[in-house]
């Protein structure tokens, strides 16, 4: 294949990468890593380094409009990155010790199972405000939107501790395989906190950059980053995740959800058959 | 524009991202339009080859030192990797920036939290893949 052909293609891949990263708050491997390794053949160490990168540019391509459209509960994220950033450095430092493969197989059938819980709540719009106790309080995780309809949006997040439980095995898996981690903190924010659904994706792309970022040193001095597939992942990824952050606020909760349900089934089921090697 | 006003800092905090990522989208377009003048004909396989027994696996800087080098006679692959230092650079000024956001509501909890972030976050980005434990 032709190096032109090669970054046309790796181009308008990201940007449809960009274009669901940004809408339901994950990194964009989920497209890029099978679209480079299945599609194009290329080594799963540079789609690794070519997926953290993609995570970078979704959280920043978006990062301008959502803190505009004060969507990212900033306390929220910044709380949860201790446990993130934690659980990236716990990663790099056991990475030598465990089976990535392994590591897959465990990871996706966790996100196959977390489909179930997450199915029951689909239709789900604003979640039933609980009261705001113990450390949520003191840490004022609460905070307020404002819909399409001009209506304001308030919510308060509940069970803090789980969710930073949920924090640290997103930032272990992403020092660890360098996916994923986009999954577990939707999740956690969805299922353990409670948050509407359009806040934990935008709070969640705001977190995925600081966490791919803590683990991005590694795969960069590694020379797992090759600047001949990262440029048009970048590019197309920074493209696609302006266009999905300008659209997520139309969006309603329900179908941002369903959208996230979806995305998740296909990483579940890639992580679980690129560990049995399907 | 007063910066000890929250809602000024989130407008500094949009700016500074919108900017920042500009500027490294600018510099990776000039680089993979000097790549594709260069090699947009020639066979890719080459230049994905992936060599799991030496570091860095493939042809291109991945050290500060190379990397000036690759820059100072105007490689391709030095600027891309350039824009894309400048893209990982934009999540941790946003961090920085929010201690600034958080000083400016008066609100010191998340000042320290935001402090230890940012530094967890520096640890992790720059130092651990130097130390051997870390595989580095």
């Amino acid at each position: 294949m032709l190096v032109l052909e090669l970054m046309v293609v790796i181009f308008l891949a990201s940007i449809v990468a960009g274009v669901i990263g940004s809408l339901v708050g994950l990194g964009g491997g989920v497209v890029v890593i099978p679209m480079l390794t299945i599609g194009l053949g290329v080594n799963i160490h540079y789609a690794i380094g070519a997926s953290i990168v993609s995570v970078i540019a979704t959280s920043s391509g978006a990062a301008a409009t959502y803190v505009k459209d004060k969507m990212t509960n900033l306390r929220v994220g910044m709380f949860l990155e201790l446990a993130t950033t934690t659980g990236a450095i716990i990663g790099a430092l056991i990475a030598a010790y465990v089976s990535s493969i392994a590591l897959e197989l465990v990871f996706g059938v966790i996100l196959l199972a977390s489909l179930i819980p997450l199915v029951r709540k689909i239709g789900e719009d604003i979640p039933v405000t609980p009261e705001l106790v113990g450390l949520s309080k003191k840490l004022k995780l609460t905070g307020s939107y404002v819909e399409t309809d001009g209506s304001t949006v308030n919510y308060n997040a509940t069970h803090p501790a789980e969710g930073l439980a949920g924090m640290v095995v997103a930032g272990l898996i992403s020092g660890l395989l360098g996916i994923g981690s986009g999954t577990f903190k939707v999740l956690s924010m969805d299922l353990a906190m409670k948050l509407p659904m359009k806040v934990s994706t935008t709070t969640s792309n705001f977190m995925i950059g600081v966490t791919a970022a803590a683990s991005a040193g590694i795969y960069f001095v590694r020379g797992d980053v090759d600047p001949i597939i990262v440029a048009p992942v970048a590019l197309g990824i920074l493209i696609g995740a302006s266009f999905g952050a300008k659209a997520l606020p139309r969006a309603k909760n329900p179908t941002v959800r369903k959208i996230f349900a979806i995305v998740l089934a296909i990483a579940g089921a890639e992580m679980v058959l690129r560990a049995l090697g399907i | 524009m007063s910066l000890s006003n929250p809602d000024s800092m989130n407008n500094v905090i949009s700016k500074v991202l919108r900017y920042g990522v500009l500027l490294s989208a600018a510099v990776i377009v000039l680089g993979t339009a000097l790549l594709a003048a260069r090699d947009a004909f020639s066979q890719s396989a080459s230049l994905l080859h992936y060599d799991p027994n030496q570091i860095p696996h493939g042809p291109f800087p991945v050290t500060f030192s190379s990397l000036a080098a690759g820059l100072a006679t105007g490689s391709p692959a030095a600027i891309i990797e350039l824009g894309v230092l400048l893209l990982l650079a934009t999540p941790v000024s946003r961090v920085l920036f929010s201690i600034f956001l958080f000083a400016a509501e008066h609100n010191r909890t998340y000042v320290y939290i935001t402090a230890t972030v940012l530094t967890l976050l520096l640890f992790s980005m720059l130092v651990t893949p130097y130390i051997p434990v870390f595989g580095g």
